[in-house]
């Protein structure tokens, strides 16, 4: 995958990580509200795992970039 | 540009403040806030880089608009953190924009940028790593317990039961249990009462000491720079009615969903015109990790404080979390020296973001140093009105997102001008319809709130049409 096609798809699953988190909110039924280990869905996602994926997801394009 | 420099733009500590406090209220908006504040700037350095060349002046003034803005929200951070130390507000402002002024002037300033950046990380991680240690709990286990709580009440130990606190913005409390508010500083105070059929309207000049007797359904008007007291055991007005309410806001539903598009466009969009481009390679991973550490940091701080006194977010002062938090979580012997490192990690984060953003002009072709002043000098004056800094921020950062955002999809200079000029032109009359015609709405009433939801489609609109309703160009043009 060259260069700049690994950056645009980079940028679209930032984005859908992004968006993740107002879906996951505010869909019918509240996915979002449900506790895990005590802590809602939502917080879970957008607190700790969608930032660990994007962070993650940054660093090898930015590294592999060069 | 070090990849650190590049985020530093984006840090500034009005956004970090305002997400901590919106965490702290329980804001329905905080997780996906919260997210976009960390994937905004990640989609920037991720972005091809400059093309300074094609930048045109529309976009040049968008910029420098949005730099002073951004400037002003962060002065307005500065007066609040001189009120709650106890000095008058114009104070900290005076010493923020002296400071603004001279540091990013300094020879070799631009340098400082990451280690000062570093500095403010470290200096916020501190204080709440020894609530953590301290307390023995972690941010998790603090939500779960902040989540589980009936009602959200007042302590004996909260500043605002002790010695009264001041309201830094005016606010409107909705009392949902009877309550007697003593007053500190004299002036009128405006009460809706809503326990009859129709509200009745009473206004009460009051001098300091009086009180004011608040029952279920009343609705109380504080002016800004109000101070008040509240009694201890009784719920905090405006706060969520329970800590579920807190933890899960009731009215997320899908009406919130334009709002909820219109702040993480307004972050993208931002961060899309404001934070540089950085050096690839190893070295890069630093941008990703300052950021995440900083957010997280934010999303702690929030947590902690709203899980120890929801009433930090009470008067509307943005640094209140931060400068009281450890004070109220470890006692004034531990918890004041962590308070003062606290603010110095903000003041830290606030010179090392300022530099960034002089950086920010003098790379947009505005390198004169009267022209950083004009900046600086305008956004004291804006700040000494105390606007709500929050909103401040959110239209710099908008108005910078109208008018360049569309760079990138312009094959051709004339395509690039008419996209910044229909943006920043819609921007502009969306925001000035309430100034203009306060009587007239702006349907729907989230594009006066979010104006880049319209000012960016039609500039988007206008470049591809201009373009030829072509492709964007391989080597994409942005600030």
């Amino acid at each position: 995958m060259s260069v700049s096609r690994g950056r645009r798809t980079a940028i679209t699953a930032l984005l859908v990580l992004l968006v993740g988190a107002p879906m996951l909110a505010l869909a019918p039924a509240a996915p979002g509200a449900v506790r895990v280990a005590g802590v809602s869905l939502l917080w879970w996602y957008a607190g700790l795992v969608a930032p660990l994926l994007a962070t993650a997801l940054a660093i090898i394009v930015l590294v592999r970039a060069e | 540009m070090s990849a650190l420099s590049a985020v530093a733009v984006w840090l500034q500590p009005v956004l970090l403040a305002g997400l901590v406090v919106g965490v702290t209220a329980g804001d329905p908006a905080a997780p996906w806030l919260a997210l976009g504040v960390l994937v905004a700037p990640l989609v920037a350095l991720l972005a091809p880089p400059a093309r300074l060349a094609d930048v045109n002046l529309v976009a040049r003034t968008a910029v420098a608009v949005a730099v002073t803005l951004v400037l002003a929200a962060d002065f307005v951070l500065a007066a609040d953190a001189a009120a709650l130390l106890g000095a008058a507000p114009w104070l900290g402002v005076l010493l923020a924009a002296a400071l603004a002024l001279l540091v990013p002037l300094l020879p070799g300033a631009r340098r400082t940028s990451a280690p000062m950046l570093t500095m403010a990380v470290a200096a916020l991680l501190l204080p709440l790593v020894s609530v953590a240690l301290t307390t023995r709990t972690a941010p998790w286990t603090a939500w779960s317990r902040g989540g589980s709580r009936p009602a959200l009440t007042f302590s004996e130990t909260s500043a605002w039961v002790r010695d009264g606190e001041r309201f830094a913005r005016p606010a409107r409390l909705t009392f949902v249990e009877g309550q007697r508010v003593t007053v500190l500083s004299p002036g009128t105070y405006r009460v809706v009462e809503r326990d009859a059929a129709s509200p009745t309207v009473r206004e009460w000049h009051l001098t300091a000491g009086e009180t004011l007797t608040l029952r279920p359904g009343d609705e109380l008007s504080v002016e800004a720079g109000a101070r008040l007291r509240f009694e201890a055991g009784r719920r905090v007005p405006g706060a969520p009615i329970s800590g579920v309410a807190w933890a899960d806001a009731p009215d997320r539903d899908l009406t919130l969903l334009p709002e909820a598009l219109g702040a993480l466009l307004t972050l993208v969009g931002g961060a899309l015109a404001l934070v540089p481009a950085t050096r690839r390679g190893p070295s890069a991973a630093a941008a990703p990790l300052a950021l995440l550490v900083t957010t997280t940091a934010a999303i702690g701080w929030g947590i902690y404080a709203g899980a120890t006194a929801p009433d930090l977010a009470l008067g509307g002062s943005l640094p209140a979390p931060v400068m009281r938090l450890p004070t109220l979580a470890l006692g004034p012997r531990t918890g004041a020296p962590l308070a003062m490192l606290a603010v110095a990690a903000l003041a830290t984060l606030a010179l090392s973001a300022v530099v960034a953003l002089r950086g920010r002009l003098v790379a947009t072709g505005s390198a004169a140093p009267a022209l950083w002043a004009a900046a600086v000098g305008l956004a004291a004056a804006l700040a000494a009105a105390a606007p709500d800094p929050w909103t401040v921020l959110v239209l710099g950062l908008g108005l910078a997102a109208a008018a360049c955002a569309s760079l990138r999809l312009a094959a051709a200079a004339e395509a690039a001008v008419a996209g910044s000029i229909v943006g920043a032109g819609a921007f502009v009359a969306l925001v000035g319809v309430p100034v203009v015609a306060p009587g007239a709405a702006v349907w729907p009433e989230v594009l006066a709130r979010y104006p880049v939801l319209a000012a960016m489609p039609l500039a988007w609109c206008t470049t591809w049409v201009m373009s030829g309703g072509g492709a964007a160009r391989n080597s994409a043009t942005s600030l």
